[in-house]
């Protein structure tokens, strides 16, 4: 059965298979994760590839959170996760013992589902990262770039001293969580259901965005909203259950895909 | 399962609807009598402090005129004669400038005759402003001279009270009596003893509803006769009815173990905010730290739910066991003695639990999000920690901190224990040097037989009281300044 979800072609992948990725940045081999006795992924294996849009896409519990906080080690945050399996970033498995999480998390950044400013004025949301990681430049400039960037400059840049973070409507903050984000000038950024809190003209705004952060980005976003997978990403992933069921380009995912499952859930059998 | 058992009739929906707002107005009928109590318990007990604290203006008028009083009693038979001596007059104050001694009786103030200290005091309360009308009797030396006891040998009783000397220019020479003079009765008033015959007469003075004469009954040689004695004395006494001029002396005088008003709360004040201060200093930094390695550091695991459980205990544990390991531990092992520093580490020990338990709350109220939005642009555990969780956490910790420094501030048993039970006269300096805090100064005054103590407690329970306010109002504004939506 066909679905009736129309692929824009200019986020067409190129060639149908999975050799179009190109140069992987992030990769999981066989990763397995459970919170305490609860299993939550299974054998994911998986090539991310650089400046790509990646969906990762799948019914809610499926594990979708979980996989894209493992690879900026958020979840060495949460007691009693225990991973086997492997998650390399240019090559270099980041569970090894030399590397250290803060570094990872520099270099692969997040924004989360809710919005999450820092109770503090605008402009110290965005430098916080860069004052912290030793920035040396002129920081007014940098702040005011990563704010361009997120499309946030020019609706705050009269009361970026005088308005706290949380001031801001949810679209507005999501964009200043983008902006804190970019500002250290991260490799990957991952976006966690960036738009489920958000009304649909904030939506198409953080969208617009993503499709701008590709250029200098790569980006791995999660979503359970199958219209937005198939509107800003290049390839899709499909979770369920905590197993990697499919993953492809995401015309290919969403026009022609070769699991079941798959087909099902994009056709809003379940999910 | 059937239709009609899960849909009920339209009869039995009403019936039970009707029952369950009953039973909502009983709930609420229950949570507004239990507020009421509440308030009516709290409005008797500020009524009755307020009460027995009002008395300290008139205490401090007559202390400002130079009196001390004490309470002395002439019995006859049954009957308790209670009257007012002046134990002690001021050097300088307007009382010794008009003449009066201590050893004299206060026997009228404002053309009331009184009898106990306490309705001197309530007179005063009571009378206009101005210069108030004093009457008294001068000691028995000034007012007499030497008395002299005739003894029967066989049965040891007194059988005569003889004027032996005579004070040239004292109201009994202006009166006539001469030495030699046997004294009878004073008024009504038997004399029976040297010392008791005075007493009659300022008794006697006393029972007139207006100053006048006492009817002295002597015997001259064979004669009997009456001779008038101006007992009394009378002069208008300036008295400063001031409310802050009262409030200063008390806040600021040392505690009189003598006269209730003379005393002040300087002692206690000090020694309150010297051991809450050197307490805060202990309890807060650890408290604190604690909290922050318990709620951001340490892993959960048994050992640190153990650890939560002990705190919670700890915080639970009556404050009185903390006096004994005071008591052992700083005073004794520690030979800190019963110091200001062995009360400040005995209530130190008292509060860090709690402490700790108001900090991890605060830090807890922090949401993850925040938390994990700092690690997400690369910041360490202490970057989230000093930038974020702890700045946000401040006001809450704040106001734990204050809330468990007035806790603190009314502690009194711990304290006690440790023998911080003391007459402190003088400011606490050094960390041994012996101290006495507010609420035990309280406790010992409730203790203390002379009337006026229970006034003096209970001012300074309002003492204790508003600065009890003044703190809680501070955590409340500390709140509701810095409260901070997520
Ligand atoms: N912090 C956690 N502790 C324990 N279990 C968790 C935690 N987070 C997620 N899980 C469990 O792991 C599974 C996957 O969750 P998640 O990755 O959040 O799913 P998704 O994001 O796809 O909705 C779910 O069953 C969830 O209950
Ligand atoms: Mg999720």
């Amino acid at each position: 059965m066909k679905t009736s979800i129309v692929v824009p072609s200019r986020r067409q992948a190129q060639r149908d298979d999975l050799s179009s990725l190109g140069e992987p940045i992030l990769q999981t081999r066989q990763l397995s994760l459970w919170y305490g006795k609860q299993q939550a992924l299974d054998g994911v294996t998986l090539d991310i590839p650089k400046n790509k849009i990646t969906a990762i896409i799948g019914p809610s519990g499926c594990g979708k959170s979980t996989l894209i906080r493992c690879f900026n080690r958020m979840n060495d945050l949460i007691p009693g996760v225990r991973i086997a399996g492997e998650i390399f970033y240019h090559h270099k498995n980041i569970q090894d013992p030399d590397v250290d999480p803060v570094e990872v998390r520099r270099r692969i950044g997040m924004v989360f589902q809710k919005p999450n400013p820092f109770p503090k004025s605008i402009y110290e949301n965005v430098a916080f990262g860069l004052r912290i990681n030793g920035f040396q430049g002129n920081l007014d400039r940098r702040v005011e770039g990563a704010l361009r960037q997120a499309a946030l400059w020019e609706e705050v840049t009269d009361y970026l001293h005088k308005k706290s973070g949380l001031d801001l409507s949810g679209g507005q903050q999501q964009r200043l969580c983008i902006a804190r984000t970019v500002a250290i000038e991260p490799e990957v950024i991952l976006m966690d259901e960036p738009c489920s809190s958000l009304d649909p003209i904030a939506t198409a705004k953080i969208e617009d965005l993503m499709l701008e952060l590709k250029r200098d980005y790569t980006v791995v976003i999660v979503t359970h909203n199958m219209q937005q997978a198939a509107r800003v990403s290049d390839f899709t992933a499909f979770l369920y259950l905590g197993r990697l069921i499919e993953y492809g380009p995401t015309k290919k995912i969403f026009e022609n895909p070769d699991k079941k499952e798959t087909e099902d859930y994009i056709t809003g059998k379940f999910g | 399962m059937s239709a009609p058992a899960t849909q009920p009739s339209e009869q039995a929906f009403r019936r039970r609807l009707r029952w369950r707002h009953g039973k909502s107005k009983l709930f609420a009928s229950l949570t507004i009598t239990a507020t009421l109590v509440g308030l009516a318990t709290l409005a008797a007990l500020l009524v009755n402090v307020f009460t027995n604290a009002r008395l300290l203006i008139a205490m401090n008028a007559t202390a400002e005129a130079g009196f001390a009083f004490s309470l002395r009693s002439l019995e006859r038979g049954h009957d308790l004669f209670p009257y007012i001596r002046i134990s002690q007059v001021t050097e300088g104050s307007s009382a010794e400038q008009l003449g009066v001694r201590s050893g004299d009786a206060l026997i009228r103030m404002g053309f009331h005759a009184v009898a106990k200290i306490s309705d001197a005091w309530a007179t005063v309360e009571q009378i206009p402003e101005g210069p108030t009308p004093i009457g008294w009797v001068a000691g028995a030396e000034r007012l007499l001279g030497d008395l002299r006891a005739e003894i029967d040998p066989e049965t040891s009783r007194v059988t005569a009270v003889l004027l032996d000397y005579l004070t040239p220019g004292s109201a009994a020479e202006r009166a006539g009596l001469q030495v030699n003079d046997i004294l009878r009765k004073a008024d009504d008033f038997p004399i029976q003893g040297t010392r008791q015959a005075w007493e009659a007469i300022v008794i006697a003075a006393q029972q007139k509803p207006t100053p006048s004469s006492v009817i002295l009954e002597i015997q001259r040689g064979e004669q009997i006769l009456h001779i008038a004695l101006e007992a009394e004395q009378q002069a208008q006494i300036p008295l400063n009815r001031s409310f802050w001029h009262t409030l200063w002396f008390f806040i600021t005088e040392y505690e009189s173990p003598r006269f209730a008003e003379l005393s002040g709360l300087r002692s206690a004040i000090l020694g309150s905010f010297y051991v809450i201060g050197l307490m805060a200093l202990f309890s807060v930094p650890l408290g604190v730290g604690a909290a922050i390695y318990l709620e951001e550091y340490a892993r959960r695991t048994w050992l640190t739910g153990l650890i939560q459980v002990l705190i919670s205990n700890l915080a639970g544990v009556p404050s009185v066991i903390y006096g004994i390991i005071g008591l052992e531990i700083f005073a004794r092992a520690f030979a800190l003695e019963r110091g200001v520093l062995a009360g400040a580490l005995t209530m130190a020990l008292l509060i860090l639990p709690v402490v700790i338990i108001a900090s991890r709350e605060a830090l807890r109220a922090i949401p993850d999000s925040i938390r994990q939005a700092a690690y997400a642009v690369g910041a360490t555990r202490w970057q989230v920690v000093r930038h974020h969780v702890l700045p946000y956490a401040a006001p809450g910790i704040f106001t734990g901190v204050v809330l468990s420094l007035s806790r603190a501030i009314g502690e009194a048993a711990p304290l006690i224990l440790l023998g911080a039970f003391q007459y402190v006269a003088f400011d606490p300096k050094g960390l041994k040097d012996p101290f006495t805090v507010l609420p035990i100064q309280i406790f010992t005054w409730v203790g203390m037989p002379q009337e006026g103590r229970a006034n003096i407690a209970a001012a300074a329970i309002l003492v204790l009281l508003v600065i009890l306010l003044l703190m809680n109002a501070l955590a409340i504004f500390l709140r509701i300044k810095f409260q901070k939506r997520w």
